[in-house]
């Protein structure tokens, strides 16, 4: 039954070297051509921190949720967001993009949507670096809480790879796809605790805003970015809500499940659909 | 002698669809309507030992690349079967370089994608070098390459992987005389080694003096397969005899022999390695998925 997330998984395995190494080398390729080169990779995220400091930290200066200052609080959120949301859009799209380089070598396909997702992590752990200074800089003292943040980096990236290669097989399939993805992502950065705090709508609308709340947590980036809350925050550990755990990942696994079947169905004809 | 490459009635049939939204109906066996196909091969079979060396000529169209992406793994035939033994490597030119890195640095990667170690790599970067033979520019970034220099390298590269079975896509048809001399000493030098290899090329003068067979393709369908010079011979006289006929004799031929590759489908014959019926345990298998995470979502949801 679990055939092909074997195979799938097994291919990963095998070539975890060159996952990185091509990972580092199409860093490479998008950073040479500037004059600053990979120090991009740290001025990016500096900027856009930055600008989120300026807006809601200074201008704005939103309330603080539930004791943690409203940019704190924000920055935990946004920052695994600035590694999700563009793994998945570009994870989806690698197939379709890099197949027709990949077809013509003995290269296993599904390699693709995970040399996206390493190449953007250089990035995602520079963002962590300056997000535990940023912590610290707001006298958030460190907890044992902070070793669960290894939990939710298992997963993240367990739910990262299960759903790009379902999706970039999809996308491959039917070009249309890739464009509601995008439409999508960007609405869920609203619908995700990232921006505000999702506790307002029961706060608000009591036992129906409840219903909303627990229909918005069935999104599974709900669960791993109030994740790395709780860790950095020091507020519960993952097994405290054990059903909330369980259903994340069957989630997953339910992903990987048919990311890795309709990925091995379609491999050998990929080029077809181009 | 050792069979290298079986085709078995092999076909690769291409949809024609009138409107993108039927392609995806048909993806998913849908739509019923019977569908038009064409036939880029129609029914070839050969067989091809260890050591020899195949041309294959044709006119634009006649299916010498979709031959070589099956014989290269590209795409997979849509009926019929197909043996190959050993590693294939295709080589034509467009094959993907990094324009923002170095030729240096391409060398590496592609060696990399094609399963070599960093050992492997290591030996063989300086006689890559040497093969292309652009100078200094090999620490430029690819995107500044002329297109010689480009193909030189692509060459360069896929020739030193170390493949069993070599497919030439006209790769050598850019380069100038004295790169493509260097090219045939090398392929040479694989014949010697006993390599096989697939040659595509217009040149009539390269297929007889590298080829041992000839296979010529005639829209789809093996025309003629034989001795190299007999059967570039009769590609000739066939190419001399099409450029003889005026205009009008001429577009009539090629709409004659086009309408013959085109068949329309209503036994979803290509379809059939989707649609083979799901059965009943793969359905239960699906299901024993989803139910679980339909349960803790409503566990969730109703907020327990």
């Amino acid at each position: 039954m679990l055939n092909s997330v074997k195979q799938v998984l097994k291919e990963q395995l095998e070539h975890r070297n060159l996952i990185f190494r091509m990972a580092s080398f199409e860093l490479k390729g998008m950073y040479q051509i500037h004059y600053l080169g990979s120090f991009w990779q740290f001025l990016n995220p500096a900027i856009q921190v930055a600008i989120y400091w300026f807006v809601f930290g200074t201008i704005r200066g939103g309330a603080p949720v539930n004791g943690t200052p409203f940019f704190l609080w924000l920055i935990i959120g946004l920052i695994p967001w600035f590694f999700i949301s563009p793994s998945i859009i570009q994870g989806s799209n690698s197939v379709h993009q890099k197949i027709g380089l990949v077809s013509k070598m003995n290269f296993p396909v599904s390699l693709l949507p995970s040399i996206r997702i390493v190449s953007n992590s250089f990035q995602f752990f520079i963002m962590l670096i300056i997000l535990i200074v940023i912590a610290l800089v707001y006298g958030v003292e460190p907890s044992l809480y902070v070793i669960q943040v290894l939990y939710y980096l298992l997963c993240l990236y367990a739910f990262l790879f299960a759903f790009s290669l379902l999706s970039s097989t999809i996308s491959t399939l039917i070009r249309d796809y890739q464009m509601a993805l995008q439409s999508f992502m960007r609405m869920l950065l609203y619908v995700s605790p990232i921006l505000w705090d999702t506790s307002l709508i029961t706060a608000k609308f009591s036992e129906v805003g409840a219903v909303i709340e627990n229909f918005l947590r069935l999104n599974p980036l709900f669960y791993i970015i109030e994740g790395f809350r709780d860790s950095i925050l020091g507020r519960a550990w993952f097994y405290q809500d054990l059903v909330y755990t369980g259903y994340f990942w069957v989630l997953t696994l339910c992903l990987l499940y048919f990311g890795a079947k309709i990925h091995i169905k379609f491999r050998k004809d990929f080029m077809d659909y181009l | 002698m050792m069979t290298k490459v079986i085709f078995k009635n092999v076909f690769k049939t291409f949809e024609l669809h009138a409107k993108k939204s039927e392609k995806i109906l048909n993806l998913f066996s849908l739509s019923k309507k019977p569908v038009k196909e064409f036939m880029a091969l129609k029914d070839i079979s050969f067989e091809v030992y260890e050591g020899e060396t195949i041309g294959i000529v044709g006119l634009n169209g006649s299916g010498k690349s979709t031959m070589s992406n099956i014989l290269g793994g590209v795409i997979q035939p849509t009926e019929g079967s197909l043996y190959v033994n050993g590693e294939t490597s295709l080589i034509a030119i467009s094959a993907g370089l990094n324009g923002a890195l170095t030729g240096f640095e391409n060398i590496e990667l592609k060696c990399m994608m094609h399963g070599l170690t960093k050992k492997q790599i290591k030996k063989a970067t300086p006689s890559i070098i040497d093969f292309a033979d652009i100078g200094d520019y090999i620490f430029q970034p690819v995107k500044d390459y002329s297109s010689g220099m480009k193909s030189r390298l692509g060459f360069a590269i896929s020739v030193h992987t170390n493949p069993d079975i070599l497919v030439i896509d006209e790769a050598l048809s850019v380069g100038d005389s004295t790169f493509t001399q260097k090219c045939l000493q090398k392929m040479e030098e694989f014949k010697k080694e006993g390599k096989t290899i697939f040659f595509i090329s217009h040149s009539a003068s390269q297929m007889r003096s590298f080829c041992d067979r000839v296979i010529w393709l005639h829209y789809g369908m093996v025309k003629d397969i034989g001795e190299a010079s007999k059967t570039v011979d009769n590609y000739q006289k066939f190419t001399k005899w099409f450029n003889n006929l005026n205009e009008t004799d001429k577009k009539k031929h090629k709409k004659e022999m086009l309408g013959k590759q085109v068949r329309i489908n209503d036994q979803f014959k290509s379809l059939k390695k989707y649609n083979k019926r799901t059965d009943v345990k793969e359905i239960i298998k699906n299901i024993l998925v989803i139910v679980p995470v339909v349960v803790m979502g409503i566990l969730v949801l109703i907020g327990i």
